[in-house]
């Protein structure tokens, strides 16, 4: 069962159950008898794929690691193996395509790598890599960055709601919102911006080997852009669906 | 060592294929024939015929005749009603279940109609082993295809079909997959491709990136319920709107088999005859425009769900006897900006694709591998009726998810989980898979449980469901209540039944094959003689007397055709080819003449 608890740092070894032989953690196949392990006990994402915990990953080495190892355990190379061997290839390949996915998408990696880090609730151990329930109550939050904007948005919405019902041109109302967005999607770069720095920032932190006194407030940092960007894009989301009300 | 297949379950026509040295061919019948009319007709005393026979008898016995069956699989009556009333046959059932199709004086769920074309396939591809003199000539393992964009009930219901006929279902692919496998777009290529499939009845678009042998699928889309059948629809309110609505179910089969002739004119010529009248291309893409209209925007979207431009595709290669049509070609073409692949047979690139499949699984054969993704979200149903997703669509399979329950009052030992498909907000917009109920929850204060269910979508892309009590680790019972499907002991006494209600014994499959023969030649000819360079050759080539000998021949075999005298429709079929053999001659030259002096035949 994956748990939060899956990565036990300081015992490496996973078990083969067809020989009883002890594995390195992220092995994929028995150093004994070369049989495929079942999912057990295992690393991350990060690990299954033999990366480091980086925010930049490049994205034909992913590429061309995630295609390695599907032709190592895909489901159709075992097809006539024993059924605790098939079902083995069924969970390190679904495992695979879910680490995969979530690594793949820069938004879904930081978010793991938070949740990896303990610094954002939602756990690793969902199979899917989304974000927890949890969080959802924090999102109500305004991130006091944004408050002017918000507040700014807000009343602008209102005012398009009011036009509206007194009959105004749906032209006008459109130029409105465009005008409404234009300061959120500025907001939006800059953001983008002080991410690109947070993640080179994280990844050199990481290949000097700093300790984690060092690397916590780039982390925390991290987390409330991450909330910061789940608002924008609730805000922008906001103003969509205002735009497609005109129509 | 008995045998593994492919095969392509289509809603007009079915195939079957299999690996020969590495290579995948289709095979086909003594007249040279590889499709199967995925047609299934019940005679009064109960015998059943499938592919061309039943076909024949759509014209003669309407009633009792099936057809486009595949448009049912994994339906509910509410899907289709609509749609039941413009058929022939019956379409029944109970509300909320699975449909119910009449074929004579019985009725059968769609999987148990589609195994009946299985087990044809089946039949065919173990007559031909024999005949090559394999000593093994069993077929009972197969990969079969089914349309990108069906869900989790319509492919579980393709799987059943395979199991009633005796097949184990290695493999459930899906068809544009396949197709590009076929392409042989292996090793020795690399980059995007663009799959673009419209069949009889469903419409897919697959955007894949190859490399190292390894096909990704990168996304998915399509329609259902879209394709050829729907441009045959819009040709018949044509034909009935001039003649009057009012008319015989095997008057209305009839026209609906010349609409089919003038469609499949009009991808080679200019213009054809329709009810009696000049019918045009340009009025035919007029008509249809609307229906190839409906298949770009969900490219548009696979493309965006890729994050692609359509300039980024390196090629596009077309699937489905409906890619034939020129104004499709004209369309996809323009919206990627290149000109379509069109090598390949596209009525025959599926299952040569499949046949590559089931080699793989069979051998493990490892030069090639398919990675595919579910064309839909996975979810539950959540408070207020809304969905909440757990495995996105696009994810390539296998896939997992899993979500955390608890309990809402104390010593509560069940829950009940609602299993849903599709992209939309609201439960009740998106299909419902199945309902199940999680039993021995060990009794404790509410809220304390935590139930881990545990989703996994399989190579198949059928899903499966577990579930686990953390704090106890007591592993749960689920009993899954498909919304639209069949359950296993309905499964397994289909499959019993089947053997019982035997198929047309021997002789009369023989009868069968003659008449398929005969027809194959009867087609041969009359192509032939409507073609439009016949009258030159008419003029110029024949003998005095030859055209009435031809005629008289091709009369006298169509009026035995119907008769259960196998030796007869022999006899009139040979005097029927001595008689054209020369024609044969003259038409063969004259292409070749054409074809050396860079000339198309129509300019002739």
């Amino acid at each position: 069962m994956t748990s939060p608890a899956t990565s036990f740092p300081g015992s490496p070894l996973q078990i083969c159950k067809d020989c009883g032989g002890g594995a390195p953690v992220d092995a994929h196949f028995c150093p004994q008898c070369t049989k495929i392990l079942s999912i057990g006990r295992h690393g991350d994402y990060f690990s299954f794929l033999g990366l480091p915990r980086k925010l930049n990953v490049e994205q034909n080495d992913l590429e061309q690691r995630f295609r390695g190892l599907s032709r190592q355990f895909h489901p159709d190379y075992f097809f006539n193996a024993p059924p605790p061997e098939r079902r083995a290839s069924l969970e390190r390949s679904s495992y695979l395509n879910d680490a995969y996915r979530t690594l793949k998408n820069p938004a879904s990696r930081l978010e793991y790598l938070l949740q990896l880090e303990g610094v954002m609730a939602g756990g690793p151990g969902r199979g899917t890599g989304a974000p927890g329930k949890e969080e959802g109550a924090s999102k109500q939050v305004v991130p006091p960055d944004l408050l002017e904007e918000v507040f700014a948005l807000n009343e602008e919405l209102d005012e398009v709601r009011d036009m509206r019902a007194s009959g105004t041109a749906p032209d006008a109302l459109k130029a409105r919102l465009e005008r409404a967005r234009e300061p959120i999607e500025t907001k939006r770069a800059a953001h983008e911006a002080q991410l690109d720095e947070l993640f080179a920032k994280w990844d050199a932190l990481l290949e000097r080997g700093a300790p984690d006194a060092e690397r916590r407030p780039v982390l925390e940092a991290l987390r409330e852009r991450v909330l910061e960007r789940n608002y924008i894009t609730n805000l922008l989301a906001g103003i969509e669906r205002e735009m497609s009300e005109n129509v | 060592m008995s045998k593994v297949v492919g095969i392509d379950l289509g809603t007009t026509n079915s195939l079957v294929a299999y690996v020969k040295d590495g290579a995948p061919v289709v095979i086909r019948d003594k007249g040279g024939d590889a499709l199967v009319p995925s047609v299934v007709s019940a005679s009064e005393d109960g015998t059943v015929f499938v592919g061309r026979e039943a076909q024949r008898r759509l014209l003669t016995d309407a009633a009792r005749t099936v057809y486009s069956v595949k448009r049912f699989m994994g339906k509910g009556l509410e899907d289709v009603r609509d749609e039941a009333s413009l058929l022939p046959f019956r379409v029944g059932g109970d509300a909320g279940g699975v449909v119910r199709i009449g074929l004579g004086s019985r009725e059968f769920t769609p999987p148990e109609i589609s195994a009946f074309i299985l087990r044809d396939l089946k039949h065919r591809a173990e007559a031909f082993f024999a005949e090559q003199g394999e000593i093994d000539n069993e077929v009972d393992r197969a990969v079969i295809t089914v349309p990108a964009y069906f869900n989790d009930a319509q492919r579980t219901a393709t799987r059943d079909a395979g199991r009633i006929a005796g097949l184990d279902v290695m493999r459930i692919i899906n068809e544009p997959t396949a197709a590009s496998l076929a392409y042989g777009l292996d090793k020795r290529h690399s980059g995007l491709i663009a799959v673009y499939d419209l069949g009889g009845g469903t419409f897919d678009i697959s955007i894949l990136r190859v490399e190292d042998g390894v096909f990704q699928v990168l996304s998915t889309g399509g329609d259902t319920h879209l394709g050829g059948d729907d441009i045959d629809l819009l040709l018949m309110h044509k034909v009935l709107a001039e003649i009057g609505w009012s008319q015989s179910a095997e008057k209305v089969q009839e026209i609906r088999r010349d609409v089919i002739q003038a469609k499949w004119d009009l991808s080679e010529h200019d213009e054809t005859q329709l009810n009696g009248k000049r019918f045009t291309r340009a009025e035919f893409e007029t008509l249809i425009r609307p229906i190839v209209d409906r298949t770009l925007e969900p490219c548009r979207q696979a493309l965006n769900d890729a994050g692609l431009d359509a300039a980024r595709v390196d090629e596009i290669v077309l699937v489905g006897g409906s890619t034939r049509i020129p104004l499709v070609r004209k369309l996809v073409g323009a919206l990627f900006g290149k000109t379509p692949h069109s090598e390949l047979n596209p009525d025959e690139v599926v299952a040569l694709g499949a046949a590559v499949q089931a080699d793989i699984l069979a051998t493990g054969n490892r030069e090639m591998l398919l990675l595919d993704v579910t064309p839909l979200s996975l979810g539950i149903e959540t408070m207020g009726g809304v969905m909440s997703k757990i495995i996105m669509r696009n994810s390539t399979i296998p896939a997992t998810g899993s979500e955390m329950f608890t309990t809402a009052v104390d010593n509560q030992t069940a829950v009940d989980i609602h299993v849903l498909q599709g992209e939309r907000e609201l439960v009740a917009d998106n299909r419902s898979l199945a309902r199940f109920r999680l039993r021995g929850i060990p009794p404790m204060p509410a809220g304390l449980a935590r139930v881990q269910v545990h989703f996994q979508i399989d190579a198949n892309g059928i899903l499966s469901v577990t579930a686990r009590e953390l704090r106890t680790d007591i592993e749960q019972t689920i009993e899954v209540k498909p919304s639209y499907g069949l359950t296993d002991d309905e499964v397994e006494r289909m499959l019993l039944d089947s053997f019982e209600h035997a198929e047309a014994d021997f002789s009369a499959r023989l009868l069968i094959d003659a008449r398929n023969e005969a027809e194959s030649v009867i087609q041969a000819t009359e192509k032939t003689m409507r073609s439009p360079e016949f009258a030159g050759i008419a003029a110029h080539d024949l003998a005095a007397g030859e055209q009435q000998r031809i005629e008289s021949a091709l009369a006298a075999l169509k009026a035995v055709l119907g008769g259960d005298d196998r030796d007869l429709i022999h006899d009139k079929m040979h005097e029927l080819n001595d008689a054209t053999k020369h024609l044969a001659e003259v038409a063969m030259n004259r292409s070749v003449q054409a074809a050396l002096s860079g000339r198309h035949v129509n300019e002739m």
